[in-house]
């Protein structure tokens, strides 16, 4: 009971100006994890209590000022970006440190011997240990609900920290069996943990990896769990239309093309706009579609073998599982349709 | 110590290669490009989608530079990159890193073959 004590008090420690914590995650995302989530050029590794460990025996401010000044061994200063506020790039540190340790309460006692203590120490670390991976983004999760809604239904301030500690790594395999259901953490996975890059090669260490360049993008349900096409509209990115000429703009056709589809499923309506904004007319016209009304027999067969719509939707653009953003237009209800057929115009 | 670890190592890698445990994931629209590169003695290449969408649009690569929109129907050497084709359009130390930065590009595991991955999604009808 009293290491949940804490552990609930290190929490709260570490996350009392929201805000900020949210900053630092950002910022970490953005910035620090190019190094310290693979620990490339002998960076501390994010969640890696050996690598951290004698940096916190130096103290808090030693880390503080390794961060905003950079270090001989490599760390540039402020990550390599001047114009970052002292805060937030404190908020990142601060970030880095609780997946490793009870926030500020080791900084403390650590300084003596570099290994912590082996008795009251020792007991402690493997609870927090197992309870710090979850609980950044779990805190950010329930600390909100807790400010904004005093006394929210579910649980008591102190139970979440131990409940969250116990249940998350059980309902991380839970659904395993199912391989297409991937858990939330599974996805978007950098290159040294996506199966295809291999990690014994320098190079993968040093590719970006996509969630730290999905930030701030309106997300979606599947592909890249990104909605380009929103993401484009919002001007949250600024791809160029042309290679060398950055202020070429694309030609976009306004058009919509319905289709009738067969079976029970609303009507396809097939939008040039988004199309044009992102692809040239030769792209489509004439090898995938012939650019002529009726002219085009597709099927769902033959897009889940990668014809028509498939060249793109499945393999780059949104796939399949997204039905209603295609299937997007209402047919009269069948009851209307069976009972009176005669009036056509309806 | 090392080498039986080493071996324990090199024979649990070659049970997730086997098998489907650790199946070859990679983000959403990741192109393997392995035509040409293991006979050559390099890793195969990776191209992430993703990351050229957000600087470029679609028309950039699949119409200037004329790279058809078909996996492993593109024909191109390193020489063609070295002298500006496909990829050498922007990889030439101006737009992006240049063609002597190796690892950057032939970043893949060993023996993927050629293809478009990032899960069930890009796998076609029988994983529907």
């Amino acid at each position: 009971m009293k290491t949940h004590a804490a552990t609930l008090a290190a929490i709260l420690l570490a996350a009392a100006p929201p805000a900020l914590a949210q900053a630092g995650k950002d910022l970490y995302a953005k910035t620090c994890a190019v190094c310290h989530a693979t620990g490339i050029a002998g960076a501390p590794k994010y969640g890696s209590a050996a690598d951290w460990g004698p940096r916190i025996a130096a103290g808090l401010p030693k880390v503080y000022a390794n961060a905003l000044k950079g270090t001989a061994k490599g760390m540039p200063a402020k990550g390599g970006n001047p114009a970052l506020p002292d805060a937030d790039v404190k908020a990142a540190v601060d970030y880095m440190l609780a997946a490793v340790k009870g926030a500020g309460a080791p900084a403390a006692a650590a300084p003596a011997k570099e290994a912590p203590a082996k008795e009251a120490p020792a007991k402690e670390a493997p609870a927090k240990e197992a309870g710090r991976p979850p609980p950044p983004k779990a805190e950010a999760a329930a600390r909100p609900e807790a400010g904004t809604a005093a006394a929210s239904a579910p649980a008591a301030p102190a139970a979440p920290p131990v409940q969250l500690a116990l249940a998350a790594p059980a309902g991380a395999e839970a659904n395993s069996f199912n391989r297409l259901l991937k858990p939330a953490e599974k996805r978007n996975p950098a290159p040294a943990d996506d199966g295809i890059h291999d990690p014994a090669n320098d190079g993968t260490h040093a590719l970006m990896a996509p969630l730290s360049a999905y930030a701030g993008l309106p997300r979606s349900l599947a592909g890249n769990r990104i909605n380009w096409v929103e993401a484009l509209g919002q001007k949250k990115i600024d791809p160029r239309w042309d290679r060398t000429d950055l202020k070429a703009e694309p030609v976009i056709m306004d058009m919509n093309v319905v289709r009738e589809v067969k079976g029970s499923m609303p009507d396809v309506v097939y939008p040039h706009k988004q199309h044009t904004e992102w692809l040239d007319c030769s792209n489509c016209h004439p090898a995938i579609f012939v650019p002529q009304k009726g002219a085009n027999s597709i099927s769902m067969a033959s897009i889940l073998l990668g014809e028509k719509c498939g060249v793109c939707h499945g393999k780059v653009a949104f796939p399949v599982s997204e039905c209603r953003l295609c299937h997007s237009k209402k047919k009269e209800p069948a009851a209307a349709r069976a009972q009176a057929p005669a009036p056509a115009a309806k | 110590m090392k080498p039986p670890r080493r071996l324990l190592g090199t024979l649990l890698a070659a049970a997730l290669a086997a098998g489907a445990a650790l199946p070859a994931r990679g983000e959403y629209a990741d192109v393997v490009l392995n035509r040409r590169a293991e006979k050559e003695g390099v890793r195969p290449v990776v191209f992430p989608h993703w990351f050229h969408r957000i600087r470029f649009r679609c028309k950039v690569c699949h119409q200037e530079l004329g790279f058809r929109m078909r996996v492993g129907t593109n024909d191109f050497r390193m020489a063609d990159i070295i002298d500006g084709k496909f990829c050498g359009a922007c990889h030439n130390n101006d737009v992006a890193w240049g063609p002597e930065r190796c690892d950057l590009c032939h970043s893949g595991k060993p023996g993927l073959p050629t293809g478009i991955y990032g899960g069930h999604e890009t796998n076609g009808p029988g994983r529907w």
